[in-house]
């Protein structure tokens, strides 16, 4: 079985990708960057490899559990099967698309995922921004399907290292757009743009991680405009720079929000989307998205010329 | 990994990031945010909440913050947060008190904390954001 961990070889071009963007940044847009967002988003990138080694290794044992009742058997030397190894990266980034999109809209999930999009800043350093506390959600149970299918834990993990290392460039400012075919198929700096927008316009949109296919299929795919600047983060801004606030906020609010509700509703604020509330009292994206929306229509049917003005203006004979 | 590897690994990975931070203050990136017309301050508080519409804002004269308040009496208070601004809008849980000539807002939220701004009408401001205690309590 190959001991092989793809992210751990990239960290030396993370670090020199960072320090090459901050170069461009100084030049170009100083903005880009803020040291100390920095230095938490790189902060959160460490305590995230340390968590993976302390809680990791229940997921471990899980998929090494359900390799057991696999239905298509790749033999002892499933590495050396070829043709596994691009079908088992097509299907552990589709995988990927629906543990993305849940962590947008499980609440849950979204406490452990909130932290990647944390950062009023979108830089290289922000990719670096990775969650503690997934293993503390049901994230890994959507690997399970493609283990069943056969494909070895192993695999399916060197598959997802190579998914985190694509996802890295596409955090930045730096790249406006790249050519049409590969903006037509691939995951690109302005659709990940998108996806970490708090435009209502653009919340909860292109789940994506290296193919922007499966937002085309699964109608969550927003194009980029050139309208309207983007800005970044939650929609509630920390206003913070406090590390541990940074990781555990949403927990501490799910958790204190559970403890408060009524009996019938406590686990709606564990399940349903980010935002929601049995009184209706905060807002969750769709409804952010609709009042936008809303205002849209009003403005145009404000700007839609009378079209029997002549008729209006005419006095009755 | 061995455990003295897995170490040596997270001290060099450690001074990596503040090495990395260190050159960001260094190369002078980020930027000190100012508001300079109650305009901006608009577009802040509608990226704070989407549709806030403020009918009354008070710039800090220093353009490190502001009050607004919408049609609907909601009061918001603006502060610097690295390059950007954040903001939040005020319920019974925050206060106001004057200090030393400026108005100091209690947000009510810990972590969000505390803002001081130079405003002219302070005390007007002070005592709406108070007020909003009395609702909460009536």
């Amino acid at each position: 079985m190959p001991d092989f961990s793809p992210t751990q070889y990239a960290v030396p071009f993370f670090v020199v990708a960072v320090l090459a963007e901050m170069i461009w940044a100084r030049f170009k847009a100083r903005e880009a960057y803020e040291p100390k967002d920095t230095l938490i988003s790189l902060a959160f990138g460490l305590g995230s490899t340390v968590a993976g080694g302390l809680l990791g290794g229940f997921a471990a044992f899980v998929f090494l559990e359900a390799y057991q009742y696999r239905v298509f058997d790749l033999g002892p030397e499933w590495w050396a099967v070829w043709w596994a190894w691009p079908l088992c990266f097509v299907l552990d980034d589709l995988k990927y698309y629906w543990v993305h999109r849940a962590g947008h809209r499980i609440r849950w999930m979204w406490a452990a995922h909130v932290n990647h999009h944390s950062s009023q800043h979108y830089n290289l350093s922000t990719a670096l921004r990775q969650s503690w506390t997934g293993s503390l959600t049901f994230g890994m149970l959507f690997a399970v399907p493609l283990i069943l299918l056969g494909f070895h834990p192993a695999m399916i993990a060197i598959a997802g290292g190579f998914n985190l290392i694509y996802q890295f460039w596409i955090h930045t400012e730096a790249i406006d757009r790249m050519p049409r075919w590969f903006e037509a198929v691939m995951n690109t700096p302005s659709h990940h743009r998108v996806h970490h927008a708090t435009n209502p316009r653009y919340l909860d949109r292109n789940y994506a991680g290296v193919f922007i296919i499966w937002d085309k299929m699964f109608g969550t795919f927003e194009a980029e405009t050139d309208e309207e600047t983007i800005r970044y983060g939650i929609i509630k801004q920390l206003g913070s720079f406090n590390l541990l606030w940074a990781v555990f906020h949403e927990w501490i609010g799910m958790l204190s929000d559970i403890a408060r509700a009524p009996w019938q509703h406590k686990l709606s604020y564990l399940l349903r989307e980010p935002g929601w509330t049995h009184d209706n009292s905060r807002d969750t994206s769709d409804t952010i998205r609709a009042r936008w929306l809303a205002r849209q229509d009003s403005a145009a049917s404000n700007s839609v010329p009378d079209k029997n003005a002549i008729a209006k203006s005419a006095k009755p004979a | 990994m061995e455990l003295n590897t897995e170490l040596l690994v997270f001290a060099g990975s450690l001074a990596a990031i503040f090495l990395l931070a260190g050159l960001a203050r260094g190369l002078r990136l980020g930027r000190d945010p100012v508001l300079a017309s109650e305009a901006e301050a608009a577009r802040w508080a509608g990226e704070v909440h989407d549709g806030f519409l403020p009918s009354r804002t008070a710039l800090d004269a220093d353009g490190k913050g502001a009050l607004l308040e919408d049609a609907s009496g909601r009061l918001m208070v603006l502060k610097p947060h690295g390059g950007h601004f954040a903001g939040r809008i005020l319920d019974g849980t925050a206060r106001a008190e004057d200090a030393q000539g400026k108005l100091q807002i209690i947000s009510g939220e810990r972590r969000f904390g505390t803002v001081t701004l130079q405003l002219e009408n302070a005390q007007d401001w002070a005592s709406a954001i108070n007020a909003l205690r009395d609702t909460c309590d009536a």
